[in-house]
């Protein structure tokens, strides 16, 4: 029978056995008695024979070969009885190590998905970027150029070589039902799909036929997650038009459902070729130099708006990349030719390079690597915590159960098999926790993706458990499970039998004092990891705070912002001042409001247009000067709250006829002038500087709370009538949330087609631009609260379980004279004593690591003696609550009955 | 001075017991005492080792069990050697001749005084 075989069919191999050694007995029986013997006799000597029955069968077990599979089984099953004997403790058990192991199985797969994982292409390290390096630029603009650069690339490199492109993401409208819908937007090359792999589930995707003419290629493929989202997976999608930004679109295929998109964490609903820039409006993520960006695009040499990936084998990229710098510092060579000296020496710096991506573009990676690194840190030191804490329990268990131990020893059980049994339980505890700790993290992965989101919907990572994350999650239980299980194994190996059965079966008195410190070894280390863990919590949560009060330089809670797509609605230029008008008398009307402005970037709303300008009176440092830009109306200034400096603020006369004027902030007037005072200055977008400053502002920061104040040049609206603002601000008189909601009838009534969102206070959304500190602070708050928690309840279990052990102690003191309060001041000594080794420990072993998390922190330093003082006192006074009702318990104990029970 | 049979190594006991079958099937009481009359009284196995050896060598396929009615009409359990028990058993005799051959050699002359 193979060992499987005998492994499942025990009961009948043990009937067999059973069987066999009768028929023994039996045969040797009858051959006594034909000796002579009587029947009894001849029964006793052929046991005796054989050598013990129930030994012959143990090694007989032995020689089946499957011992340790029974064992293993029996061991769990008696330690699921155990468990279930004493519910509470196990469900708390299960419930600290569940939070635990679950915390980390989450934020191990998200770290995953997030950091590690490749793209789901083919090949994913042949794919490489071409960038621009050597100069200093904006990250996104390093990787931008222009659809005629590309296609002089691919005619260098030939056909052996395929170069694909994309564009920046793009919000369009969609009109599907009766209502336009919002969608993430990318539009790419016809060689993209075929680049990268990817497949088409339903239908085809987008191809070189598609992107060949201006225009020509109305067709649009859908992601997989837009396609349930919007059509809930009906197959009938392919085939069908509908309209976006007003451009019938006909839906060719849906992307496999593995594929979202080459940046990782970015929503992409649809993909359009490039060719249909100017069909769709998509006027966005491009930067221009000296081009009309109101005409196409893909035809202009000026206008660079496109990422360039390509597919080439580890091993062939330094010769592909020396040809394509080739043609690029020919070109760059010959645009500079007449450029002042020290503009083409910086320029001639740059130098094209094959930047390998097999995880895929993501600025979420960047922006989350060092909080993910925090918390990952973070929930493993919970689950030290939590594991020591279950060490300790368990530990104080172990004692109780000394007496069943000492007899399974003296009935022949090997300490070998007792510290297995004992380390099965505690692995069975943990498979238990673990199982449990898997749905948590389903819930928990959830959770924290919609946490750390700055928008309405989680984050799109595809998180879910997948191989590798279970594989995590079992590895991690397992060394949980024996990481607290050492403690009691450890316990049982020692075990002294002749003492324990001494103690009469009850819990050993006094003299077994020694072993105390193990226990209490244990607290201690819990309470310095939960100071490290209450630390972070404090200087996390200032970070958070320290950056709200940030003065933003401008009204946060008085101001109603919303934005618009008025591009998307069709209007053309012409419109637009008539529209302009409409709008702010709508707004203006309502009641509550004090005034009302547009602009063309909204503040805190994530768009932003950069632009150079040149200072003819700065001859010390010729070139352009970059500068943020905003278009706003007269009333801007007094709606939003910015505050003046010197000079004066736009006002009706500042029309397009009229000489053009500018307000700028104080940053912007020291990079442009190099002085505060710049009133009166003249700079322009080019040589003729034809723009006066007027007035100069507060710095300001637009953009986030975390930035620093930009330079800024704002201008009046109406000097540069051929902009499509995106966003209408009115400052409230009282309570702004009236005004959000007639703010949205308002302009529902006066401007129905125009897709409106975002209708909010400037509050909200500075707030949603720090949603990652949020998220941070409040995870790291819910790991100190956790870990005071769970020091508190170590505390209590040990000092508690000291207190029961010595009892007749306690009884002898106080019938030797001994107030109760002084017994308790007896506890409280000893338990302070535990209490001030650990948060020594602390100080001087852990805590030193919070520097690590000094660049996630702002206006506080990670050794904040403050914070740890406060975390300190917050550990002391869990403590010390811990042990008093332990203490109290003891100095209640009546010294008679104490004494007396022996 | 009769061997004990505790002395054996597990080894030996093994191949013992597969020579005690290679002629005909027995069932374990009947080998004890095959291997006490073959060895003239000098080997008595315990019976509690035979019946782990017996299991240990079916499981390693190099006998094979069933049980049968014996001559009084109880059942019992017989065992008898396969054909890749008998090569083990071929090897395993090889190896002993020359580890005895080697021992005596070693032992030459010696002669202990109770020896006959």
């Amino acid at each position: 029978m193979s060992w499987l075989a005998r492994l499942l069919n025990r009961r009948a191999l043990e009937l067999d056995l059973d069987r066999e050694l009768r028929f023994h007995v039996d045969a040797a029986t009858d051959d006594y008695v034909r000796a002579g013997l009587s029947r009894d006799e001849a029964r006793r000597r052929a046991l005796i024979d054989l050598g013990g029955y129930e030994r012959v069968k143990e090694d007989a077990r032995d020689a089946r070969g499957t011992r340790w599979v029974e064992d293993w089984w029996a061991d769990t099953r008696y330690a699921l009885r155990a468990m279930a004997r004493s519910p509470g403790f196990s469900a708390a058990a299960a419930l600290t190590l569940a939070l635990g192991l679950g915390a980390n199985t989450a934020l191990w797969s998200i770290s995953d998905a997030l950091m590690r994982r490749a793209l789901p292409i083919d090949r994913p390290d042949e794919l490489h970027a071409i960038r621009m390096v050597g100069i200093e630029s904006e990250d996104d603009e390093s990787y931008r150029t222009s659809h005629p650069f590309m296609q002089r690339l691919q005619a260098a490199v030939g056909d052996s070589v395929r170069i694909a492109a994309t564009s920046g993401f793009s919000r369009l409208y969609a009109t599907i039902g009766d209502r336009p819908e919002a969608v993430i937007a990318q539009l790419v090359s016809g060689s993209f799909f075929p680049l990268l792999g990817v497949r088409a589930q339903r239908g085809r995707l987008i191809g070189p036929d598609d992107d060949r003419t201006l225009g020509g290629g109305p067709v649009a493929v859908i992601t997989d997650a837009f396609w349930e989202r919007q059509f809930g997976r009906d197959p009938s999608v392919v085939g069908r038009t509908f309209r976006v930004n007003g451009v019938p679109l006909t839906v060719v295929g849906v992307a496999e459902p593995e594929f979202t998109s080459i940046t990782v964490g970015q929503q992409v609903d649809l993909y359009a070729p490039l060719v249909m820039q100017h069909e769709l409006r998509y006027m966005a993520n491009a930067s221009s130099t000296g081009a009309d960006m109101k005409k196409p695009w893909v035809p202009q040499n000026g206008i660079a708006w496109l990422t360039l990936v390509t597919r080439v084998a580890p091993a062939a990229v330094p010769q592909l990349a020396a040809r394509l710098d080739g043609v690029f510092r020919a070109e760059l060579a010959e645009r500079l030719a007449d450029a002042d000296p020290a503009v083409r020496a910086r320029g001639l710096r740059a130098h094209l390079a094959l930047e390998p991506m097999p995880r895929g573009f993501s600025p979420l990676r960047a922006a989350f690597a060092d909080p993910l690194r925090a918390l990952t840190a973070g929930v493993a030191l919970v689950l030290l915590v939590a594991c020591a804490n279950l060490a300790g329990l368990l530990l104080a268990r172990s004692e109780a159960r000394a007496h069943e131990i000492a007899l399974r020893a003296s009935l022949g059980a090997r300490p070998g098999r007792l510290v297995r049994q004992v380390v099965t339980e505690s692995l069975t505890l943990a498979m238990v926790g673990g199982a449990l700790g898997l749905v948590l993290a389903q819930w928990a992965i959830r959770a924290l993706l919609k946490l750390a989101s700055s928008g309405p919907r989680a984050i799109p990572l595809d998180a879910a458990l997948d191989g590798r994350t279970l594989l995590f999650a079992v590895g991690v239980t397992l060394a949980a499970g024996l990481l607290f299980g050492l403690a009691p194994a450890a316990r049982v190996a020692r075990a002294d039998l002749y003492a324990s059965f001494k103690a009469g079966g009850r819990v050993a008195s006094g003299a077994g004092s020694h072993r105390v410190p193990l226990g209490r070894a244990l607290v201690a280390s819990q309470i310095a990891l939960s100071l490290t863990l209450v630390a972070a919590a404090g200087v996390f949560v200032r970070t958070f705070r320290n950056l709200l009060a940030v003065d933003a330089g401008y009204a946060r809670e008085t101001v109603v912002a919303a934005r618009l797509d008025i591009r998307a609605a069709g209007y053309t230029y012409e419109q637009l001042p008539a529209l302009y008008a409409r709008l702010l008398d709508a707004a203006r009307a309502i009641p509550g409001v004090q005034s009302a402005s547009l602009s063309l970037h909204g503040l805190a709303a994530g768009g932003r247009r950069t632009s150079g300008f040149v200072v003819p009176a700065r001859t010390d440092s010729p070139g352009e000067r970059p500068a943020q830009e905003n278009f706003v109306t007269p009333d801007y200034f007094r709606t939003v709250g910015m505050t003046l400096v010197s000079g004066r603020a736009f006002t009706e006369r500042d029309t397009k006829d009229a000489p053009k004027v500018a307000v700028i902030t104080q940053a912007a007037a020291r990079r442009l002038f190099g002085t505060d005072s710049a009133v009166g200055g003249r700079f322009g977008y080019d040589t003729p500087a034809d723009v006066e400053v007027v007035g100069v502002l507060r710095d300001v920061r637009p953009n986030s709370l975390r930035e620093p104040p930009p330079p800024m040049v704002l201008r009046p609206l109406a000097q540069a009538p051929q902009e499509y603002v995106t966003s209408v601000e009115v400052r409230a008189a009282g309570s702004p949330e009236p005004v959000i909601k007639a703010l949205s009838n308002a302009l529902a009534s006066t401007a129905r087609e125009i897709p409106v969102r975002d209708v909010t206070t400037l509050e909200d959304l500075l707030q949603r631009g720090l949603s990652r500190e949020r998220l941070v602070a409040r995870l790291a708050g819910g790991f100190g609260a956790l870990a005071l928690l769970l020091a508190a309840i170590g505390l209590y279990g040990v000092i508690s379980y000291s207190v029961t052990r010595r009892r007749r102690e306690m009884g002898v003191r106080l019938a030797l004279g001994a107030s109760p309060g002084q017994v308790v001041r007896l506890v409280l000594r000893e338990s302070l004593a535990t209490i001030a080794a650990g948060l020594a420990l602390g100080i001087a072993l852990w805590f030193p690591l919070l520097g690590l998390a000094r660049r996630l922190l702002y206006g506080v330093s990670p050794h904040d003696p403050g914070t740890l003082a406060g975390g300190a006192a917050a550990l002391l006074a869990a403590g010390v609550l811990a042990a008093l009702l332990p203490a109290l318990r003891a100095a209640r104990v009546d010294p008679i009955e104490a004494i007396r029970a022996e | 001075m009769p061997a004990c049979a505790a002395d054996l190594l597990q080894g030996t006991l093994d191949m013992l017991v597969m020579r005690a079958v290679a002629d005909e099937p027995l069932h374990g009481y009947a080998l004890v005492q095959r291997l006490k009359l073959t060895s003239g009284g000098r080997l008595t196995v315990p019976h509690g080792s035979l019946y782990p050896a017996l299991h240990r060598l079916e499981n390693r396929g190099m006998l094979k069990a069933e049980w049968r009615s014996t001559a009084t009409g109880r059942e019992a359990k017989f065992y008898w050697l396969t054909a890749k028990g008998r090569r083990h058993l071929e090897r395993e005799v090889v190896a002993w001749h020359e580890l005895s051959v080697a021992v005596a050699l070693v032992l030459g002359t010696f002669a202990p005084p109770e020896t006959r």
